[in-house]
């Protein structure tokens, strides 16, 4: 075989080894977001009480991780994930204020202010309806609660407690540290239970 | 109630709303589902074909959008002449630079993966995300 054959080889052999580690990661980024997009729906969803919008945010957020954090180790996606989201969501927030002062002073409120994602859920499965109706009930409390808080906690709160990601992660995801987290949890499970009283539970 | 308790508490509280959660994601309808695995799809595909593409026209886009409005608003409400001009400037500034801040945020991303190439892979995660 001739030199310049065992260069091609080599060269076919490192090509398919590129081809195939990029399906791999495709695989394994395809897993990421089909586990972390309905948690993070609902976690988009409380923050801005709109489903559609937090279908986008989300959507930019997968795209966004995709494009340019594909290549970072796995371990990493998840606080990059939530870091692009709780960025989305604040930009969000941001515009939407100066949007509704805008349209106060123009003439038009918004439209969808009785917006309930609870009552347009359907039935998840099986349980009988006075549980399903006590636990709707309790997660319209919980979701209104939480939204009155101020954005560093409601951050700290999903995170730890809906997404169910350790300090250090949340730390990654909100960009600070992870002292920050730890208060921020704290004083907003306080809040919370002391909104929500003695019977929430 | 101590320390020790409190912390019980929070924990028995915190359960309970992950419960809730959890029973709210479970239910999501079939349509809500169908969306986000088209996003999915979508960003897949992103990934796939590297994605970025620089659109010339949208900052040209950008300031039509802002003359249209500008004109929408001032010719339509009287009132507008009485509002102070600095903080209209800037809420319009805010509404219409989503195009001009995706490409900031492009800019500095590929500033930072320059940086990060020279960088060990062992690195935390980036700080300047999103």
């Amino acid at each position: 075989m001739s030199a310049y054959a065992g260069s091609f080889a080599v060269s076919c052999v490192a090509r398919d080894r590129k081809e195939v580690d990029t399906l791999q990661r495709e695989a394994r980024l395809n897993r990421f977001f089909a586990d972390v997009e309905k948690r993070a729906l609902r976690i988009a969803e409380i923050s801005i009480r709109d489903r559609d919008d937090a279908l986008d945010l989300v959507q930019d957020s997968m795209i966004k991780l995709a494009r340019n954090y594909a290549g970072r180790p796995d371990a990493e996606w998840t606080p990059l994930f939530y870091r692009i989201l709780q960025n989305r969501i604040r930009d969000w927030q941001r515009r939407q204020a100066v949007r509704n002062r805008v349209m106060v002073f123009v003439g038009r409120g918004k439209e969808d202010d009785d917006y309930d994602p609870i009552a347009t859920a359907p039935d998840p499965a099986g349980r009988a309806p006075d549980e399903e109706l006590q636990n709707q009930e309790a997660m319209r409390g919980l979701e209104s609660a939480i939204s009155e808080l101020p954005g560093r906690q409601r951050e700290a709160f999903m995170l730890r407690t809906f997404e169910g990601m350790d300090v250090a992660g949340t730390a990654a995801a909100m960009g600070c540290s992870e002292g920050s987290v730890k208060t921020h949890y704290s004083r907003a499970v306080h809040s919370l239970r002391e909104t929500l009283g003695e019977h929430w539970q | 109630m101590n320390e020790r308790d409190d912390i019980a508490v929070d924990d028995v509280f915190a359960t309970r709303a992950k419960a809730l959660f959890d029973e709210s994601v479970d239910g999501l309808d079939g349509e809500t589902r169908s969306r986000l695995n088209r996003g999915r799809q979508k960003a897949l595909a992103e990934a796939a074909t590297g994605g970025f593409r620089w659109m010339p026209w949208a900052p040209a886009g950008g300031l039509a959008a802002a003359a249209v409005i500008a004109v929408v608003i001032f010719t339509g409400n009287p009132q507008f002449a009485e509002l102070a001009v600095p903080e209209v400037a800037t809420d319009m500034e805010i509404l219409l630079t989503e195009d001009s801040l995706e490409m900031i945020e492009d800019l500095e991303f590929y500033s930072w993966i320059d940086f990060d190439a020279e960088a060990s892979d062992n690195e935390g995660p980036a700080n300047n995300v999103g």
